[in-house]
C-alpha cells in the first residue's frame, strides 16, 4: 500500500480510509484526528474515488487481495506486446515466450523440381499407361499416344464388328452378307427365335427359307432344331418378384417412347440430350457450369471436410479483440483497479507487482449492461487479463465477467 | 462507540412531541447514517438499509459489516415524508480548526491516558503477583519481597505515551461540539415536499405499511426483497418487481423472472401502483404439472 513521493511515504485516499477502518491508522487534520465519518466524507467523492468503488476496494482487501489503482499509461500497447518488447516490470520470473512466426512461402525455383517429382510419383502408381510418364518429361509426345490409342480402339472395334457379322452365319437364321443392298423387306422374312421359352410356336423342324434370300446355289433342307435347342440354355431364370417386375418394364422399355427423346428433331439435339443426361449423372450438369456463377465446389473433386466447411461458411468466427484498436475511448466504462492475488499465492513486490489476477470495473445495477463496444474497449485496455465487472447493489457486490468463446467445429480431418 | 448524550432534537413545529430526527449525512450523494441512536431509530421505523463499513472488532471479514448504514432512496424518501430525517452538516467548518475542539480533544486524550496508565499499573502488579507467588513457596519472605517489589513498581512505573491505545470514533465526534448543527437539522429537503411519485416508491411505501421489511434485490433480478419480519430472523418470501400498469411486459421477461424465483424458492410479486394510491399485486409461482 502506498507510494513514496518527494521523499515521503504517502497513501492513496482509499487505502488510508481502509486502514482507518481496520484501526491501524490515524489521520490528523489540523491537529485533530479524523473520525471514520470524516474520512468517508473527505476522501470519497465522484472526482477521486466514489463510494461504490471504495466498497469494492474494501470488499476485496478484506478478502485478502492486493488492490492497486489501474494506470492505463503503464500498460504496454498491443503493438509493443506483439513486438515482444520486454516489459520492465515483468522481467523477473517470467520467460519471454517466443512467438512462432509463419514459415516463409516456398520460392519459385524449387517448385519446378517439386512438380517433376510429383509427376514421377504419379508415374510409379500408374503402370498401365506408360504414356503419362513420357508426358511429363517431353510435351511433344503428348498428342501422339492418345491418338494412337484411340485409333487402335476404333480399328479394333470395327474389325470386331466385321468379324461378328461374318461369324453370324453359324446360326441357322440366314443373315445375308450382301452389303449395300437395302431392298429386303425385313417384316416379311421370318426370323425364328429359337430361344423362346414358349414351345407351341415351334414345329420340330424349321422350313428352309426362301431361296431368293440365300446366296448362290446354296440348297438348304429342313432343319431339326431339337439338338440345337438342347444346346441352348432354356432354363427359366429364377427371379424374385422385384426382378420380374423389373424385367417386365425392361421388356416394355423403348427409348423412343421417352418424351424428351421425342422432342429431339435431329441427331444434334439428341446428342445434346445425351450429353445433358451424362452431365447430370456424373454430377456436373452443363447448365450450372457454363454460366458466370458456377457452383462453389465441383462434387467430382475430392476435398477434406474441414476445407469444405470453410468454403461454405457464411459467418466467420471472430474474437473479442477484433477491431478493438480502432475504437475511441468511451468515458463511462473505465477500469478502476488491478487485483493481485495475496502474497502466499504469488510473489508481489511494489517494485515488481507481476501480472494482475484480474482488473476491476465498478458500476451499479441501475447502469446499463455494457454493450459490445464497451466490452471490446475494456478488453483492449486490459490486454490479456480478464476484466471483471463489479456491480454494486446498495451493499451487495456481485462480480461478472465476459469470456471469449469459440464455437467448436465437429470435423475429423 | 461513543456515548453522546444528545437530547431529543425537536423539529421547529407546533407539536409537543416529535420523534427524534435521524441524522443523515450525504457522502458522494449517498445517504449514510452514522450514529448509533440513529441506526436504532431507523430500524425501529422498520427500515433495514445496508451496512457498508468494516466491523470495528473484526475488520478483516465480509460476513458482518459495520457502520455506516446506507439507506435506499425509497427509505430516505419515507423518512423525509414522515419528517423523521434531518440532514447533518458536512463539516462544522467554522469550528473545525477551532480552539474549542482542539481543547476538548486534548482533554479527552489526557483523561484517557490517565485512565489507561492506572489500568496498566494494575496489570503489571497482577502479573508480578502471579510470578512471585508461583515461584516461591515461603510465605513471609515472599510477602516481604513482594511488598518491596510492589513499592518499587509504584514509584518507578511510567506509562509511555506511545503505548496508549487510541480510540477512533466512527461517527463524527464533533457533532455535539457544533451548536450550529441544530439549526441545520431541521432543513432536510424542502418543507412540505411531495413524496416521490414513481412506481418503486409507491410499492415500497405500501409494503412497508403492511408490515413487511424490504431490502434491495439487484442480485435476484428484482426491485425489492420482501421479508415477513426482520431480515435477521427470516428469509425473504417474495421478490418484488415493480411494473407500471400501462407498461407492456415481454412474456420472456415474465418467464425469466418466474424461473429465477422458483430456483431460489421465492414467490415473484409483480407490483403495479394503481390510480388511487392502491397497489395491485400479482404473484407468480411455479406450480408443477397442472
Amino acid at each position: 500500500m502506498g507510494f513514496s513521493a518527494n521523499g515521503k511515504q504517502c497513501l492513496l485516499p482509499e487505502e488510508a480510509l481502509y486502514l482507518m477502518e481496520c484501526g491501524n491508522l490515524q489521520v490528523f487534520h489540523q491537529d485533530l484526528p479524523l473520525s471514520i465519518q470524516d474520512g468517508y466524507e473527505k476522501f470519497l467523492s465522484a472526482n477521486t474515488v466514489s463510494l461504490q468503488q471504495y466498497q469494492v476496494f474494501g470488499h476485496l482487501k478484506r478478502l485478502g487481495y492486493v488492490v492497486l489503482r489501474f494506470d492505463p499509461s503503464s500498460e504496454s500497447s498491443s503493438y509493443a506486446r506483439q513486438l515482444n518488447l520486454p516489459q520492465s516490470r515483468d522481467r523477473a520470473g517470467r520467460q519471454l515466450k517466443r512467438k512462432r512466426s509463419l514459415s516463409p512461402a516456398p520460392s519459385s525455383t524449387p517448385t519446378a523440381t517439386c512438380s517433376r517429382a510429383e509427376a514421377q510419383e504419379e508415374c510409379s502408381t500408374e503402370k498401365m499407361e506408360e504414356d503419362k510418364c513420357s508426358e511429363g518429361e517431353e510435351d511433344i509426345k503428348l498428342p501422339e499416344p492418345p491418338e494412337a490409342q484411340s485409333s487402335a480402339d476404333e480399328g479394333g472395334g470395327r474389325s470386331w464388328w466385321m468379324m461378328d457379322v461374318l461369324g453370324d452365319s453359324d446360326k441357322d437364321s440366314g443373315h445375308g452378307s450382301k452389303s449395300g443392298s437395302s431392298c429386303w423387306d425385313f417384316s416379311s422374312i421370318s426370323f425364328p427365335d429359337l430361344g423362346s421359352t414358349s414351345r407351341e410356336h415351334f414345329p420340330s423342324d424349321l422350313a428352309p427359307p426362301d431361296p431368293s434370300l440365300l446366296p448362290g446355289d446354296l440348297k438348304v433342307g429342313f432343319c431339326d432344331i431339337a439338338p440345337w435347342r438342347q444346346k441352348i440354355n432354356l432354363r427359366q431364370v429364377k427371379m424374385s418378384a422385384n426382378e420380374q417386375k423389373r424385367e417386365k418394364y425392361r421388356r416394355r422399355w423403348d427409348v423412343n417412347k421417352n418424351r424428351e427423346v421425342r422432342r429431339c428433331r435431329n441427331w444434334a439435339e439428341y446428342q445434346e440430350l445425351m450429353a445433358r443426361r451424362k452431365g447430370k449423372r456424373e454430377g456436373r450438369p452443363a447448365h450450372l457450369w457454363n454460366r458466370e456463377v458456377t457452383p462453389l465446389h465441383d462434387p467430382t473433386q475430392p476435398i477434406a471436410t474441414g476445407e469444405l466447411l470453410e468454403k461454405i461458411s457464411v459467418i466467420k468466427p471472430t474474437h473479442l479483440l477484433e477491431g478493438a484498436s480502432r475504437l475511441k475511448d468511451a468515458d463511462d466504462w473505465r477500469i478502476c483497479f488491478n487485483v493481485y492475488q495475496p502474497n502466499t499465492v504469488a510473489d508481489f513486490k511494489k517494485s515488481n507487482p507481476g501480472k494482475p489476477y484480474s482488473r476491476m470495473c465498478v458500476c451499479s445495477f441501475d447502469d446499463p449492461v455494457p454493450d459490445l463496444r464497451a466490452i471490446k474497449l475494456l478488453a483492449y485496455q486490459s490486454g490479456d487479463i480478464p476484466v471483471v465487472i463489479a456491480v454494486v447493489d446498495y451493499g451487495d457486490i456481485s462480480f461478472y465477467t465476459f469470456k471469449d468463446f469459440q464455437l467448436p467445429t465437429d470435423v475429423y480431418p | 462507540m461513543e456515548a453522546l448524550s444528545c437530547g431529543e432534537r425537536r423539529l421547529g413545529s407546533e407539536e409537543e412531541y416529535a420523534a427524534p430526527a435521524v441524522g443523515v449525512s450525504l457522502c458522494d450523494s449517498a445517504p449514510l447514517v452514522w450514529r448509533m441512536q440513529d441506526l436504532r431509530a431507523v430500524r425501529a421505523e422498520g427500515l433495514v438499509g445496508a451496512l457498508l463499513g468494516s466491523l470495528p472488532r473484526t475488520p478483516r471479514q465480509n460476513g458482518r459489516l459495520g457502520r455506516p448504514l446506507l439507506l435506499l432512496p425509497e427509505e430516505e424518501g419515507l423518512l423525509r415524508e414522515r419528517r423523521a430525517a434531518a440532514a447533518l452538516p458536512d463539516r462544522c467548518q467554522q469550528d473545525w480548526g477551532g480552539a474549542e475542539l482542539r481543547q476538548k480533544h486534548e482533554e479527552e486524550e489526557k483523561r484517557s491516558f490517565e485512565e489507561q496508565s492506572v489500568l496498566a499499573l494494575e496489570d503489571r502488579k497482577l502479573a508480578l503477583l502471579r510470578a512471585m507467588t508461583g515461584a516461591e513457596s515461603g510465605a513471609t519472605s515472599a510477602d516481604e519481597a513482594l511488598r518491596r517489589r510492589l513499592q518499587a513498581l509504584d514509584q518507578n512505573f511510567t506509562f509511555p505515551q506511545s503505548a496508549m491505545a487510541v480510540q477512533l470514533s466512527t461517527a463524527r465526534a464533533g457533532l455535539s461540539y457544533c451548536p450550529e448543527a441544530r439549526a441545520f437539522l431541521q432543513a432536510y429537503g424542502p418543507p412540505g415536499a411531495e413524496p416521490r411519485c414513481d412506481a418503486r416508491y409507491q410499492v415500497f411505501r405500501d409494503l412497508r405499511g403492511r408490515g413487511f421489511y424490504l431490502t434491495s434485490a439487484g442480485k435476484f433480478g428484482g426491485d425489492f426483497l420482501v421479508y415477513p419480519g426482520d431480515p435477521l430472523r427470516f428469509h425473504a418470501h417474495f421478490i418484488a418487481v415493480c411494473v407500471s400498469l400501462d407498461e407492456s411486459v415481454c412474456l420472456l421477461d415474465v418467464l425469466a423472472v418466474a424461473r429465477l424465483g422458483s430456483n431460489v424458492k421465492k414467490t415473484v410479486l409483480l407490483c403495479s401502483p394503481g390510480p388511487d394510491a392502491r397497489v395491485c399485486y400479482t404473484s407468480l409461482q411455479w406450480s408443477g404439472m397442472i
